[in-house]
C-alpha cells in the first residue's frame, strides 16, 4: 500500500534508477546542479522527507554494479586498497580486505552509525557527504586517500588533502560522480600502529571530536611517518601536520608525543554548538590525539 | 494451578503477580498495533502546518490565495478565521487574558508554533501549500530566561496578562522558622532540571470525521489525558454527546504528552468544514517544536536545615518552573509533588513557593510523575548536600531521615499520609543486589588508577492514583474531589467474560492487568477474558490513564465489578438451589451448597438463567447479566483543611537505586557502568510489566540525568528539532540492570497494588546526579544541573586540572 499521509513527504523529484556510470554523469550534466545521487540514503533521506534538500533529480546508483566491491590494485607507488563509492559501511567492516591491508579504516567504521545504518550507508555516500565530524573522512585524509571523481568531461583524481573545502562541501563538483576512494596500503619493512578514538555523547552519533592516527617505525624503532587527523574541531578535518613532522625521524616516547600536543589546538579553528564549545573541542582533541598516537606507538612497537 | 501466596493478603493467588505473558505484546512485536495511522476511511484527506520561524513576532498578513490556487488543496485555515468560530483552550489555571489558540491569533509566541494549516487530497500536495503561502512578520525581541521572565514587568509574553507569571503561591506547612532556628545547622542549594521529556515514537496524530446524518463527530486520536473530549467540546462550541472519541486504538507511546488538544480540534473544525475526514499526522518536526513535547524546567533553590546528627529538620524550597508560551497543565506539575515533597523522609515542617512562568518557549506538557522527578531530584540533592557538608556517609544520613517501617500510615506535613511501606529493607535489598562493599572497593580501586568512579544513591517515592485535589491549592475555584474510574463486566449468554474500560492505553499493559484481576476474582483464566476499549460515548467515568494510577484505580474498579458479578451469580443459584446465599460456595463460576456440593448450578446454567429464563430469575431482578463499578480515589473525596493540608495522592511506592559511573577525565564522558534498583510497589499485578516499567523508566531517568533537554539559544531560537540533537540514550548508554521487587501492599487497593507506570525515572536522574558527584567530588567539584552533559562535566574536572597535568 503507497501511503500517501506518512512522514516522507518529499518535495517533488525526477528519479532515475541508473544502470550504469555512463548514465549517472549524463543525469548529471542535465541536472545542472540540480541532481543528486543517493546510494544508500542514510542522510538523504531524511533530509529529502524533512525538504531540507529539495533537489530536482535524484539518481539511485544502488543497482550499479561497478559501483560496488573492494580490491587491491597497483599503483604506482605500491599497491591500493580500492573501496568503490556504493560499497555498504557494513561490507567494509566485515572485508578481510580491509580488516588485514586497512585496519585503521575497520576501526573508524565500527564508529559510524550502527549495525543497521552501515547495512545500507557506503562509503562514497560518507565522503559525498563530508561532515567535518564523519569518520571515514576522517580516516581516508590521515591514510592520504584519494578519490576518483568521474563527469562526462572525464576522470579524476583528487588527494584527501585538497578535498576537503568546508562543512559538506568538497572539491567534487555538482556534475561529477564520486566512484571510488583509494588508500595506499602499508609499507613493507617497517612496522605500522594505527588507532582511532573518538568521544560522542551517545553511541552511533557524529563524532564531537575524533582522532586518528598512523605511526610506522623502521627495523631500528626510528618513526617513517606520523599522521595524526582530527575531526570535529574545525570545519574539515585537519591533519597536525606539524605535530607530525616534530615526531617523524627519529624514536617516540610518551614524553615526546606529550610536549607535541600543543599543535593540535594551534592547528584548529573549532566552532561551538549545544554539544560542545570550541573549548572544549580543542582540549579534547588533544586528549583524543594524545590517546590515538600513545595506542599506535604501542601497536606499532608490538608489531 | 500454580499458585503463589501473598502473606500479606493472607490469600492464594492463582494469576496475580504471576509471571504470565502480556497479552498486548503479541500484537505489538507482529506489527499487528492499530494506530491513528491505521484507521482509514474512503475520501479522508490530510492536514500539514506551517511553524512560526521566529520565537516572537507580529503576524502582519497572511496571504493563502496562493496555496488556495494549488490543485488538489481543499483548504487554507488561519488563526483569524478559527478565532472567530472557536473558544480559545480553556487549561487549567484560570487567566483570562492569555487566548491559546490551535493557530497563533496575531502574534507568534514560540519558533514552531503553527501558524497556519492545509487540508490537501495527500500529504504531498499539503506540504507543497506551506511553501505558497506567504506571512509577513515584524519580528520582536523574545523572553527567553525564566528568572529575567519573572522579574520582567515590561517585556512580556502575553501583554495583556500584565505579567509573565502564571502562578506565584506559598504554601507553609509546620513551624519552619522555629525548625530552622533549633536545627544545628543550615545549607543552601539550587539545582536545575533541563527541558527534557518523554518522546515517543509515534507522534501525534488525529483523524476526525463529521457526520451530518446523526451529527456526531468521530475522531480517532493518539491521546492519554483527562477531560480531552469534554475540552475538545468546548473549545469547539459542541455539546459533549456530539463527539465520540474512538478509544479502541493503540497510542504509540506517552507518559503524559500526548495531549493533542488542538491538532483535535483543528481536525475537528476541517472536518465539519469541508464535510470529509481529515487527518492530521505530525512530523517529527513539528512535534519537537511545536507540539506537545516539552516537559518540566524548573529551578529549585532550596534550604535545608538539619542537625549534626544528619537528621533533617526542614524544607524551604522555591521552585521556578518555565511553561512556555501557553500554562496548559504545566502549573499543576509543580502542584502534584506536594503529594510527596519530603520524599520519603521524616522532615518536620515545609515551606513552599511555587513560581510559574512563561517564556517564548513550546508549551509545557505533563511528562511522567507530573513533576515529582525534578522534585525527587531536588530532594536527594538535598540529602546529599547535607552528608557532604557534614562529612557523613550518604547513606547512613538516608537511614537516619528515612520513615520507618512500623510508623506506617505516615502523615507528612502537607497532610497526605502516605499508605505503607518498608523503605529500609527495599534499600537493604538494593544494597545487597548492588553488592556494595565489593562496589565501594572497585570505585576506590578505579579512583587509586586514576579514573573518576562514582556510586549514586537515591530512595525515592512514586505517588500513584491520581487525585485533582492539587488543583484547588493553586486556584480555590476548582472543587474538584473526585478522581474515579470505571469498569464494566459483561458476561455473555456463552458465559464468556468481557471486560470494558473507558480510555486509550498507550503501551501500559492494561488489557493484560485488568484480565488477570478478573480472572483472579472470577476464578477464570485471564486469557480467556476479553478486554475492550468503550468510545467516549459508551464509556463509564475515567480519568485516563495517567498518574500511575490503573493498578490501583482501574484495577480496583475491575475487582468490584467482578464482586458484583459474583453477588449476581450467587443471588441467581440462591433462588434456583433453594439455598441462602451463606450456604453457597463459588468454585470457577460453579456455584454449590457447602454441605452439599453435588447440588449445584453450573456457570452455563447461571447464564443461560440471566438471559433466557426470566422465571427463574429472583424476583424484581433484571435479565441480563453485566456489572459496573466506579471506583472512588481512597482517601479522596475532601477538600483542604484551612492549612492547606490535604490528602493529595493515595498510594506511595518506593524505590532505592544504586548505580555505579565511571567519567572519562579527558573528555568528561560519563558511562553507566553497572545499576541496581529495588522497588516496592506493592502487590505486582504482573511482573513482567511492572519489570517494564521499572526498566525502561530507568533509562528514561538516564536520558534526563545526562543527555536529554529540548534548547534554546539566548534569542529564543529552538536548536533542537530533530534526534541529532535531543539526544535520546539507546541500549549502548543504558547498562544491563539488576533489579529486585518488595511488596509491602496497599491497605487502600484490591489486591494491594500501588502504582508503578512511572517506575525507575522517578530516582534515575537523582541517582545518576548522585553518582556523578560522588565521582567528581575528589576533584572537590558538583554538578547541580541536569543534564549533565559531558562538556559541562569536562569543563568542571579542566577548572580543577588546569594548574595540573592534564589528564590523559
Amino acid at each position: 500500500m503507497v501511503r500517501t499521509d506518512g512522514s516522507m513527504k518529499a518535495a517533488k523529484f525526477d528519479y532515475i534508477q541508473a544502470a550504469t556510470v555512463d548514465e549517472v554523469v549524463d543525469a548529471l550534466a542535465k541536472g545542472d546542479g540540480e541532481a543528486i545521487v543517493i546510494a544508500g540514503g542514510q542522510t538523504l533521506m531524511p533530509m529529502l522527507s524533512m525538504r531540507l534538500a529539495r533537489p530536482e533529480t535524484v539518481i539511485d546508483i544502488n543497482r550499479i554494479a561497478e559501483l560496488s566491491g573492494i580490491e587491491v590494485a597497483s599503483a604506482a607507488n605500491g599497491d591500493e586498497v580500492v573501496i568503490k563509492a556504493c560499497t555498504r559501511q557494513a561490507a567494509a567492516l566485515a572485508s578481510d580486505i580491509i580488516q588485514t591491508q586497512l585496519p585503521l579504516l575497520a576501526k573508524a567504521i565500527a564508529y559510524v552509525g550502527h549495525q543497521q545504518t552501515r547495512n545500507r550507508g557506503t562509503v562514497g555516500g560518507s565522503l559525498s557527504h563530508a561532515d567535518p565530524a564523519s569518520e571515514i573522512p576522517l580516516t581516508a585524509l590521515t591514510m592520504d586517500a584519494y578519490v576518483r571523481l568521474r563527469s562526462v568531461a572525464g576522470t579524476r583524481d583528487v588527494a584527501m588533502v585538497d578535498y576537503f573545502l568546508g562543512p559538506m562541501m568538497t572539491a567534487r563538483a555538482d556534475n561529477e560522480i564520486l566512484l571510488s576512494v583509494h588508500f595506499p596500503t602499508a609499507q613493507t619493512g617497517v612496522r605500522t600502529g594505527t588507532a582511532f578514538h573518538e568521544v560522542s555523547e551517545l553511541r552511533g552519533d557524529f563524532a564531537v571530536v575524533a582522532a586518528a592516527a598512523v605511526i610506522e617505525l623502521d627495523g631500528a624503532g626510528t618513526s617513517t611517518k606520523v599522521a595524526l587527523g582530527i575531526g570535529g574541531a574545525d570545519g574539515v578535518p585537519k591533519r597536525i601536520t606539524e605535530l607530525e613532522e616534530k615526531l617523524r625521524g627519529g624514536r617516540i616516547d610518551p614524553g615526546g608525543i606529550h610536549a607535541a600536543l600543543g599543535e593540535i589546538a594551534d592547528a584548529l579553528s573549532p566552532g561551538g554548538d549545544q554539544h560542545a564549545g570550541a573549548a572544549y573541542r580543542r582540549r579534547v582533541a588533544a586528549v583524543l590525539g594524545e590517546r590515538a598516537l600513545l595506542e599506535a606507538l604501542a601497536e606499532a612497537e608490538r608489531a | 494451578m500454580n499458585t503463589v501466596m501473598n502473606e500479606h493478603l493472607g490469600k492464594n493467588l492463582h494469576y496475580v503477580a504471576h509471571k504470565r505473558r502480556v497479552r498486548e505484546d503479541k500484537r505489538f512485536v507482529t506489527g499487528k498495533g492499530k494506530y491513528v495511522q491505521d484507521v482509514n476511511l474512503p475520501f479522508t484527506k490530510h492536514a500539514a502546518v506551517l511553524p512560526s520561524p521566529y520565537p516572537r513576532a507580529r503576524i502582519l498578513s497572511i496571504d493563502t490565495a496562493a496555496a488556495e490556487a494549488l490543485d488538489g488543496v481543499q483548504m487554507v485555515l488561519t488563526g483569524e478565521q478559527m478565532a472567530v468560530d472557536c473558544n480559545p483552550i480553556r487549561l487549567g489555571l484560570k487567566l483570562p487574558e492569555i487566548n491559546w489558540y490551535p493557530l497563533a491569533v496575531g502574534m507568534t509566541c514560540y519558533v514552531g508554533e503553527w501558524v497556519a494549516i492545509v487540508v490537501a487530497d495527500d500529504a504531498y500536495i499539503a506540504e507543497d501549500a506551506l511553501d505558497l503561502i506567504e506571512v509577513e512578520y515584524e519580528p520582536l525581541a523574545a523572553i527567553v530566561d525564566p528568572e529575567r521572565a519573572f522579574e520582567d514587568k515590561d517585556l512580556l509574553v502575553h501583554p495583556g496578562h500584565g505579567s509573565n507569571v502564571l502562578y506565584h503561591g506559598n504554601f507553609l506547612w509546620g513551624a519552619v522558622d522555629e525548625d530552622f532556628a533549633a536545627a544545628d545547622d543550615s545549607l543552601t542549594f539550587r539545582a536545575r532540571w533541563g527541558r527534557s521529556s518523554t518522546v515517543p515514537i509515534e507522534t501525534f496524530g488525529a483523524l476526525a470525521s463529521w457526520d451530518e446524518g446523526t451529527e456526531i463527530l468521530d475522531i480517532w486520536a493518539s491521546i492519554q489525558m483527562p477531560n480531552f473530549v469534554e475540552l475538545m467540546a468546548t473549545t469547539l462550541g459542541y455539546p459533549l454527546n456530539s463527539i465520540r472519541l474512538h478509544q479502541d486504538v493503540d497510542v504509540g507511546g506517552s507518559y503524559g504528552v500526548k495531549r493533542g488538544i488542538k491538532q483535535s480540534v483543528l481536525v475537528a473544525y476541517l472536518s465539519r468544514k469541508l464535510h470529509l475526514p481529515v487527518r492530521f499526522i505530525e512530523d517529527r518536526l513539528a512535534n519537537m517544536a511545536g507540539s506537545d513535547a516539552h516537559g518540566p524546567d524548573r529551578i529549585f533553590d532550596t534550604d535545608v536545615a538539619f542537625n549534626n546528627d544528619g537528621v533533617i529538620r526542614s524544607l524551604k524550597i522555591r521552585a521556578l518552573d518555565d511553561a512556555g508560551a501557553y500554562p496548559g497543565r504545566a502549573p499543576f506539575q509543580l502542584a502534584k509533588p506536594i503529594s510527596a515533597i519530603v520524599g520519603p523522609y521524616k522532615i518536620n515542617s515545609v515551606k513552599y513557593e511555587a513560581i510559574s512562568v512563561c517564556t517564548n518557549k513550546s508549551g509545557q506538557v505533563p511528562v511522567r510523575g507530573f513533576g515529582q522527578a525534578p522534585t525527587n531530584y531536588m530532594i536527594e540533592a538535598a540529602v546529599d548536600h547535607v552528608a557532604r557538608h557534614l562529612g557523613l556517609d550518604r547513606l547512613e544520613v538516608r537511614r537516619r531521615n528515612l520513615i520507618q517501617a512500623d510508623e506506617f500510615p505516615y502523615q507528612i506535613p502537607p497532610g497526605s499520609k502516605y499508605d505503607s511501606g518498608d523503605y529500609q529493607t527495599v534499600l537493604q535489598k538494593a544494597l545487597d543486589l548492588a553488592g556494595y562493599d565489593d562496589l565501594l572497593a572497585r570505585r576506590d580501586q578505579a579512583r587509586a588508577e586514576g579514573r573518576l568512579a562514582g556510586i549514586g544513591i537515591a530512595t525515592v517515592l512514586e505517588p500513584g492514583g491520581g487525585n485533582n485535589i492539587f488543583e484547588y491549592l493553586m486556584d480555590p475555584t476548582a472543587e474538584i474531589t473526585t478522581f474515579m474510574e470505571g469498569c464494566e463486566v459483561r458476561v455473555d449468554a456463552q458465559g464468556k467474560i468481557t471486560g470494558i474500560m473507558g480510555t486509550t492505553t498507550s503501551g501500559q499493559g492494561h488489557e493484560t492487568m485488568m484480565a488477570t484481576i478478573l480472572g483472579e476474582e472470577l476464578q477464570f483464566d485471564p486469557d480467556d477474558i476479553r478486554i475492550v476499549h468503550a468510545d467516549s460515548l459508551n464509556a463509564l467515568p475515567t480519568r485516563s490513564p495517567i498518574a500511575s494510577r490503573m493498578a490501583i484505580m482501574l484495577g480496583s474498579a475491575a475487582a468490584g465489578a467482578a464482586g458484583k458479578i459474583k453477588d449476581r451469580a450467587m443471588a441467581i443459584a440462591a433462588h434456583n438451589l433453594d439455598r441462602p446465599i451463606e450456604d453457597l460456595e463459588y468454585a470457577g463460576g460453579t456455584i454449590s451448597d457447602r454441605n452439599d456440593p453435588s447440588h449445584k448450578l453450573t456457570w452455563a446454567e447461571i447464564c443461560f438463567i440471566a438471559y433466557r429464563a426470566y422465571h427463574k430469575l429472583p424476583d424484581g431482578m433484571e435479565p441480563g447479566f453485566q456489572a459496573q463499578y466506579i471506583f472512588q480515589v481512597p482517601g479522596g473525596g475532601q477538600l483542604p483543611d484551612e492549612n492547606n493540608r490535604v490528602q493529595v495522592y493515595p498510594c506511595y511506592s518506593f524505590q532505592a537505586h544504586i548505580p555505579y559511573v565511571e567519567i572519562d577525565p579527558g573528555t568528561g564522558r560519563v558511562t553507566v557502568v553497572d545499576y541496581a534498583i529495588a522497588h516496592d510497589c506493592g502487590t505486582v499485578i504482573n511482573p513482567d510489566i511492572v519489570r517494564g516499567m521499572v526498566i525502561g523508566g530507568l533509562a528514561h531517568g538516564i536520558g534526563a540525568a545526562l543527555y536529554e533537554k529540548f534548547s534554546y539559544d539566548d534569542e529564543g531560537q529552538f536548536l533542537t528539532a530533530t534526534f541529532a540533537d535531543y539526544l535520546m540514550p539507546s541500549v549502548h548508554e543504558i547498562p544491563d540492570v539488576k533489579d529486585v521487587e518488595h511488596c509491602t501492599p496497599s491497605p487502600l487497593t484490591s489486591h494491594g497494588q500501588k502504582g508503578s507506570g512511572e517506575g525507575g525515572y522517578l530516582g534515575a536522574p537523582a541517582a545518576i546526579a548522585s553518582a556523578v558527584n560522588d565521582a567528581l567530588a575528589p576533584l572537590g567539584q558538583q554538578i547541580n544541573e541536569l543534564p549533565m552533559r559531558m562538556h559541562k562535566i569536562e569543563a568542571l574536572i579542566n577548572a580543577k586540572n588546569s594548574t595540573m597535568e592534564k589528564p590523559r
